[in-house]
This record gives structure tokens, sequence and C-alpha cells, in this order.
């Protein structure tokens, strides 16, 4: 699991927000997303995190478990033996998400055995039970989701109903199951495609899918960049007033967008793209120079619908796709290719110049005309540049902009190469409402939750599973909501592949 | 000699296990014969900078005059002239094929020489790599010399930054990268232990893991045992690094004696630009201890990382660019070039102090520097075209006489750095006869030994 899945599991398990994920190794990215299950890796330095991390908590959790097991405080060895086992076999369901083999709870009995002598005293319960819980932190049936299926269906089989509780949880929570989620899959639940979609219904609007949804934005739109501008910065002499402390607002300021978006107006994909509102405080409010809110919580600010159109107009995004001493039309024009288009443009050459210096006689459009006239630099930047000067109004830190270096702006811009999107606009309201009229922008989004959900990218195998998911969709308007309720209801989601091999298999996403 | 010779490294070999009276009281008694016969262990340490260099800064202006290049010329540097060897003529070729963008094959494939796998890492633009396809020098080194040591092999950064090919230099095998601690406090915990810990709570607390992980380790062999292929290569992976750790438990714990003595390290945000010197050294420092107290015999020091843009303010004033960018400013551009010839120098700096450092620290009748190679490694030759050509490759130390230093040799030119590659794995008394892709060349570079 990813670290963040990590910190949810662990406080869902012990209601223990300490975060220890932090201080592991940093997930590998792939496609922008960390939890991809090919780029995962369990180096020397992570295993060794896992047994930190694992016996700290164990530790911290140990006498608060002792002191429900009857007999263990009181050195009543046999007593005590029977309540482990108790334990064992409930909590130890929660942390292996599905009931323990006989098998196993009698290792994990004769482990809490030895460890009891591994105290001060000669029977040292409180050691016993911190040894246990910690090998069950480390377990691959914690760390890992492993799948064995049921029942077969040709080439694929059904997952079990404790298979399909951790699909939903980690889907809408990042997270291990809840004992609701548990209890229904022991009276054998989650087994039909309604039962599923019931409760996809009901896990969707729970307060923690709310994080959930937050955390697909922020990777699939890079949205960590804003505080990461940190390391880099701005260049003072250009914008002097930028300072360090607004960068964690201006990603704050994204988060509680799409959050409020989604979750309070039921937004849907076009609202995201062209909403004339945003989310700030006071200090956020100042720093964009706008009549806004007077405390530090966020609220809703209505935005001159001239000037702004949803998250494509935040100044975070914007300050991240920027050079430190200007705007990047090629960053923010490459943003919308890779991001809302799905095109990947080929890499760049080995031998690329460093763009020219800042020259304030010449607005930056005019700068980068050597990418327009030059034959070598145009084949791919007619791709990337005419989109990103669609934002030109907004400078380098990310605000609007009347004019640049006194010059009058030119935004227009063009889309080319795409299904549907093709053609001259001019700034960034039209852009706006060309990209949310586009099928290819929505089927992007889809492929986007698709990466996220199901923690790979699709395959030639999976077109039947994308093309459900495109018309689900489109029929729910495009009510982000809808799109993640209909990820449950894909064969992807539904089935897992039938190995070769003719004994039981298993199969594992980290 | 009397302290040095009985310094922890002769404790350790006889700490094995159990039976910790009779070896050492054979160590005691028969130390002189053991300080004539012993060699000292010969030790790696891999040193990556990133962004190239600029080569008309770097190479001496006047034949093997170190003096005459601007860049090696830094005082800390000079000093230690004798035991450099600067390699001239090398050059990446390995990384001019297979995917990836210049910098994620440079970084990738410095220590490795084979072309990185296919993958979604995004490049500049694109998806573009995954991971090195294959052992990187300092694992080959690890596998077969890293048993005696707790620690195989040693990997700290610098403000290394990401979970990318661009920002791992260390592989087990392909696709297995090994990140670097960047926290010099979290770093000295893994290897020292909670420095206020008594020994018996040590001892207790390694019982527990280790019984802990024998569960673990049974569970994960079940669970390789019923997954598909793909799904078993990755817990084979998770299972690997299990053993690693339970290898270590079984070896004996760090005992502070001779030239292997605490550290006293100043609290520090370890992700501060501003905090790059302080890092830096925190980190030397710490893998000459894990030297000194030869916890390692293998090390990494990665400061930054691929196309890394810090804007290096500390090492001058007027730096307002990050080094990447300064980096791609043309050859045209002097105060830029000038600036990062700085940089470049100041690096240069941070090296001599590391050579200094193991200098300081005595073994057998000469130091830790003596029995040490530092491999400078880049992930390019020049910044500003990705050049892979004519890499500035400097070898300090001469790992126990075998490298012939105080010099810079010139082996001509479009030479597959495989082979230096191969010449360090035979200072290290490996026998290799390449390391990754076969196709550029087997045996050692000839001239330097």
């Amino acid at each position: 699991m990813t670290r963040f899945e990590y910190n949810n599991s662990v406080f869902q398990l012990f209601g223990q927000n300490t975060r220890p994920a932090d201080a592991f190794s940093p997930d590998q990215e792939a496609q922008g997303f960390t939890n991809q299950a090919e780029a995962l890796v369990v180096s020397p330095l992570l295993a060794e995190q896992y047994a930190d991390a694992a016996e700290k908590i164990a530790e911290a959790h140990a006498d608060k478990i002792m002191a429900e097991l009857s007999g263990c405080d009181a050195g009543n060895e046999e007593q005590c033996r029977a309540s482990v086992l108790d334990w064992l076999t409930s909590f130890g369901a929660r942390i292996y998400r599905r009931p323990l083999s006989d098998e196993e709870i009698d290792e994990l009995l004769e482990l809490f055995g030895a460890a009891t002598e591994m105290g001060e005293d000669a029977f040292d319960p409180h050691v016993g039970v911190s040894v246990t819980l910690s090998a069950m932190l480390q377990s691959p049936y914690f760390l890992y989701r492993i799948e064995s299926g049921q029942a077969d269906d040709g080439d694929v089989m059904r997952l079990t109903p404790h298979e399909m509780a951790s699909r939903l949880a980690f889907l809408f929570w990042n997270s291990t199951p809840d004992a609701i989620l548990l209890e229904k899959a022991d009276a054998g639940g989650l087994s039909t495609r309604a039962e599923i979609r019931a409760e996809a219904e009901r896990l969707v609007v729970a307060p923690r899918a709310r994080e959930a949804v937050k955390n697909f934005h922020r990777e699939w739109l890079g949205l960590r960049d804003i505080e990461g501008l940190a390391a880099i910065g701005k260049d003072l002499e250009i914008y002097p007033d930028y300072e360090e402390s607004i960068l964690p607002l201006l990603q704050q300021e994204a988060e509680e967008f799409f959050d409020h978006a989604i979750y309070e107006e039921d937004a849907s994909l076009m609202t995201l793209l062209t909403a004339p509102w945003t989310m700030m405080n006071a200090e956020l409010a100042a720093f964009y120079g706008v009549e806004g809110p007077t405390g530090d919580e966020f609220e809703k600010v209505a935005l001159d619908a001239d000037k702004y159109s949803g998250f494509l107009t935040q100044g975070g995004l914007l300050a991240v796709h920027a050079k430190p001493n200007r705007s990047s039309p090629i960053h923010r024009g490459l943003f919308v290719r890779e991001r809302l288009f799905c095109q990947i443009p080929p890499s760049p050459p080995d031998n690329v110049p460093e763009p020219p210096e800042v020259d304030t006689s010449l607005t930056t459009r005019e700068q980068f005309a050597m990418h327009e006239a030059e034959p070598v630099c145009a084949g791919c930047h007619q791709q990337i540049d005419p989109i990103g000067l669609g934002f030109e109004h907004f400078d380098g830190m990310g605000r609007y902009r009347d004019k640049e270096w006194g010059l009058e702006i030119d935004a227009s811009g063009e889309i080319i190469g795409t299904s549907d999107a093709d053609g001259e606009f001019d700034g960034v309201i039209e852009l706006g409402q060309i990209l949310a009229n586009s099928r290819q922008v929505s089927d992007c989004l889809v492929t986007q939750w698709f990466r996220y959900a199901y923690g790979r990218s699709p395959v030639e195998e999976d077109e039947p599973t994308l093309t459900f998911l495109q018309d689900a969709f489109e029929a729910a308007d495009y009510d982000i909501k809808g799109l993640l309720v209909a990820l449950t209801q894909t064969d992807t989601f539904l089935y897992r592949k039938r190995l070769p091999e003719p004994s039981a298999q298993e199969e594992v996403s980290p | 000699m009397s302290r040095k010779t009985l310094s922890r490294r002769a404790a350790f070999r006889g700490l094995g296990g159990l039976c910790v009276g009779l070896p050492l009281l054979e160590a005691m008694t028969d130390r002189r014969a053991r300080a004539q016969t012993k060699q000292p262990p010969k030790r790696l340490l891999v040193w990556y900078t990133p962004n190239g260099t600029i080569p008309s800064n770097f190479w001496p202006k006047d034949g093997e005059d170190f003096l005459s290049s601007p860049i090696l010329s830094v005082p800390e540097l000079v000093e230690h002239r004798e035991d450099l060897l600067v390699v001239k003529g090398v050059d990446m070729v390995s990384a001019t094929r297979g995917p990836g963008d210049a910098h994620q094959k440079g970084t990738g494939q410095c220590l490795t020489g084979i072309k990185l796998l296919e993958g979604a890492f995004s490049g500049d633009a694109g998806q573009s790599a995954g991971w090195a396809g294959g052992i990187s020098l300092d694992q080959r080194i690890a596998a077969v010399r890293g048993q005696e040591t707790r620690f195989a092999s040693l990997e700290l950064g610098v403000l290394v930054e990401g979970a990318h090919v661009g920002s791992r230099i260390n592989y087990r095998g392909a696709g297995q990268p090994l990140p670097p601690e960047n926290d010099p406090a979290r770093a000295y915990r893994r290897l020292f232990g909670d420095p206020n810990a008594d020994s018996g709570a040590v001892e207790q607390a390694l019982a527990r893991r280790r019984a802990a992980l024998d569960l673990v380790r049974g569970q994960f062999d079940r669970a390789r045992g019923q997954v598909s292929t793909t799904d078993r290569d990755k817990l084979d992976i998770h299972i690997a690094s299990i053993a690693d750790l339970q290898d270590r438990l079984q070896k004996v714990d760090v005992v502070f004696e001779g030239q292997c003595q605490p550290l006293t390290l100043d609290s520090l945000d370890a992700t501060r630009v501003a905090n790059m010197p302080a890092i830096g050294k925190l980190q030397m420092d710490l893998m000459a201890l894990a030297f000194a107290c030869d916890l390692t015999r293998v090390g990494t020091l990665m400061w930054t990382h691929s196309a890394a843009d810090y804007v290096l303010g500390f090492v001058g004033d007027d730096i307002k660019d990050g080094h990447h960018s300064l980096a791609h400013k043309g050859d045209e551009d002097l105060p830029k070039v000038d600036q990062n010839t700085r940089i470049n120098r100041w690096y240069m700096q941070q090296l001599g102090y590391l050579i200094s450092k193991l200098k300081s620290i005595p073994e057998g009748d000469g130091t830790v520097f003596d029995n040490t190679v530092v491999f400078c490694t880049n992930e390019q030759s020049k910044g500003n075209n990705h050049d892979r050509r004519g890499m500035p490759y400097i070898l300090a130390g001469s790992c126990g006489g075998h490298f012939r230093t105080g010099r810079l040799v010139d082996v001509g030119g479009k030479v597959p750095h495989n082979r230096l590659l191969t010449s360090l794995l035979h200072a290290m008394g490996l026998e290799d006869d390449t390391i990754g892709d076969r196709e550029f060349g087997t045996g050692p570079l000839a001239g330097l030994t």
C-alpha cells in the first residue's frame, strides 16, 4: 500500500493520527500517481521502516489492548491465552481484512507465547501482544492486497466478499475496510452488482471519501507541487511580494475548491473547468487583490466570470506551470495536453537551449516566437505553446494581469490534434468552454480515475471497461460522484483475471 | 598501535553469534600477528552530482596540472592532488541508447551501464522510461563484499527529491532501486540505534524484532508460492529486503571504541536548500563514521538528483537561477558560466573535505582513506547540451594501492564507461569481466593501476 493508504489504515485501526508512513521513503510515482503497482518496489530501507513503524504502533497500543484481555493483566496465563485467541480472531481479521485461517491463528499464538518470555517477567503478556501485533502489521496480508477470488466465470473469477470490501474501501477511502464493511462481507454481502452499487453509493458520500477524492486531485493535477514550489521559489526582483507562506494556501485553495464543488454542489466536470468562483481565506484574498472573507477559514468567493474559469485559473497551478521569473506557455500547454487531453507529446531532444533571458521590452509570447519560427522546434511546440498562450493573462505567480511590462497581452491560441476540440480561441474563458465540451477531455478524466482507482494503466483488454465508464459518466451528466460509483460496476473492478496455473492463485497489488 | 589494531573491526569479527569469549581472547593474545597479517578492508564510495560540468573549466588547461583547472584547483582538493586520478576520454556510451530522456539515462545508467527498462516515468515531457535495467556497480560489490559488515551498503542523500529514475542510482537488480536516506538524524539512528538506550534494552528489542520477522518471512514465503510470476517478483524483492534485515539482526551491535565514536548531531531541517552545506557535511561525517566503525564498505553519497534546479545561493549571493537552469546557459553567457563554475568548485571543496575526513581516521599503518576509492560520477559531462561523452570522472584514493594516483590519464575517447566500472570492480577484488551491457566491452581500463 502507499504511504497515504498506510496512514489512513493505521488511523482507522487504532485511531492514531500520527501519520507514521510520512517517515517512509517516498512512493514511486508513475503517470502522476503514486499508487501504480508496477512502479512500487520495497527496498531494504522501506522494509526496515515498516518494521520501525509496526513496532512503534504496537508498543503504543499494547497496554490498551492488554487492558481488554481478561486474565492478562492479572498474570493468569491460561485465561490470558484464551482471550488473546479471541483478540487475534477479531482484531486480526481487521488487520488482514478477512478472517484468519486456523493455521494463521496458531502461528500467531505461538509467536505470542514465545514473545511473553522476552520481557522482564517470566510471563509478560504485554510483550507478547506487542510483538504479535508488530508481526501482523508487517504481514503481506496487511501490506499488500492479495486476492484469490472464488467461483469461476470462464476466464475470470469473482472476488470474495472480503476482497470486495477491500477494493471498495481502498477505492473510496484509500484505507482499510471499517467494521461495517467487514460485517457485510462476513454475512456474504457485497456479492452482486446491485449490492456493490448500493454500498458504493453509501461510501462515496462518507466524510472519509472526501479525503480520497482530494487525494485524487492532488495526484492527477500535481497539486503537491504547489507547496513544493518552496524549494525553488520565485524571483523576488520580478515578484517582490512573493512569500513562501502563500504556497500552502494556494494548494489548499485548489483542494477546497474540488471538495466544495464535488461535495457541496454536486459538480460536473464542466463546473470544475468553468466555475466563476473559488475558495479563499482573508490572506489569499489579499494576495489575489479581491474582496473576500475576513478570517482564516476558506469560503466560496465569486469571481469575475470574464477572467476566471474553474481550476484552470487558480494561482497555485499557474504558478507551478511557470518559471521563477515569468509565465511559461510551454508548461501550461503541456499541462493541458497531458493531464486534460491525456496526450503525451514526444520528449524534447537532448540538446535544448534554455529560454531567453527575461526581456521587459517584449511580451512572453514574443520572446517564445522562436518555437514557431524554427522548424526544428515548431514540430512539437505547435501542439503545446498555442494552448499555453491562452493563459497569458496570468503571470508567473499565477495572478491575473491586464498587461505585461505595460504591453498589450495577446492571449489568443489554438488547439490542434485532438478528436473534438480543435480550433482557435481567445483567452482562458473560451479555452475553458472548449475543454468543458470536449468528449476527449471527459474520456481523459475517466482514464485518470481508472489509473487511480485500479492502481495501473489501462491495457487493451480494458477497452470495454473504459467504454462502459465513459458512457456511464455521460449518462450521469458528468457528475464526478456518479463516475466514482460507476467505477465499481465494471468488469475490471468486479472480477480478477484467472491465472493460467491450475492451483488456486492469488494476485498481489501493494 | 595498541588501540588501532584492536579496533572495533577486530572485535567485530570475533563477536559473531554466541561464542563471544573465545575468539575475542584469541584476538587479544595474538594481536601482533593479526596486525601483521590482516589486510584492512577495501572500500568504495560513490559520489554523484547532477547537471554535468563545464568541460572547458574542468579539464586542466595545462597537461596534468590540476592547478590549471578552474574547477579542480580549489585548495581543499589541491591539497590531495597526489591522491587523485582524473580519467579523461571515457564516454557514457550506454546512456545514449534505450528509453528515457538525457537526464534519466545519464542517472539511471551511471552505475549500471545498461539501457533503462520501458516504463511510465515522465521525462522532460512524456512517458519515457522505467527503472534502470540492471544491477549497479556498488550493489554488485555489496553482494560479494557486503556479507561481513552490518550493512552491505549504505546510501545517503542530500536533498534527493522524488522517487523516480532520475533520483536513484543504486540498484540491486533491474527495476530494484534503493532509496538514499536524506536525513542525517534518521541515518544516524538507523546506523547506531537510539544513543540513549541501554544495551539490555537494545538486546531485548532485537530479539523481539527477530521473532516477529521470522513469522513475517514465513508468511511471505507462503504467499509467494501462490501468486502469478510478475507478482512473485515483487514479493521476492520484499522478501530479499526482509532477509537483509534478518541478516543484520544476526550481526553484533555497534560498539563505540577506538576510532568509532558517537557523533553529536545538531538538529536541522534536511529539506531546506539553505541547509545543504550543513546536511552535506553531516552526511559525509556519517559516511566516514560508518567506515570507521566498519558498518559498511560500500557507500553512496548522492548530492541532489537528476536535473535538480535548486538555487544554490549559499555559493554566492549573485546566484539566482537553479543549478539545472544555470547548467543550460550557453557557453557565451560568461557570468552564468562563472556561477556554474563556482557551483562545481563548491562541490570539489566538499570532496576535499571528505578526503580530509577519511584521512583523519587511522587504520593499520595508514588511514581509512588509503583503503578507499571515491568514485565521482555525474549524469552527463556538459550541462548545456546533455553531452555524455568525455565524462568528468575522478577517482580519489588508491583503494589499497590498486590505482596509481596523482595523475590525469587520458584513455583516448569513445571508451564506454562500463570499462571504468569494471576497473572499480577489480579494485574491490571482484573478477567480473564487465558490468552492464556486454556490448560496451569487457575488461578494465588500461593504465589506471
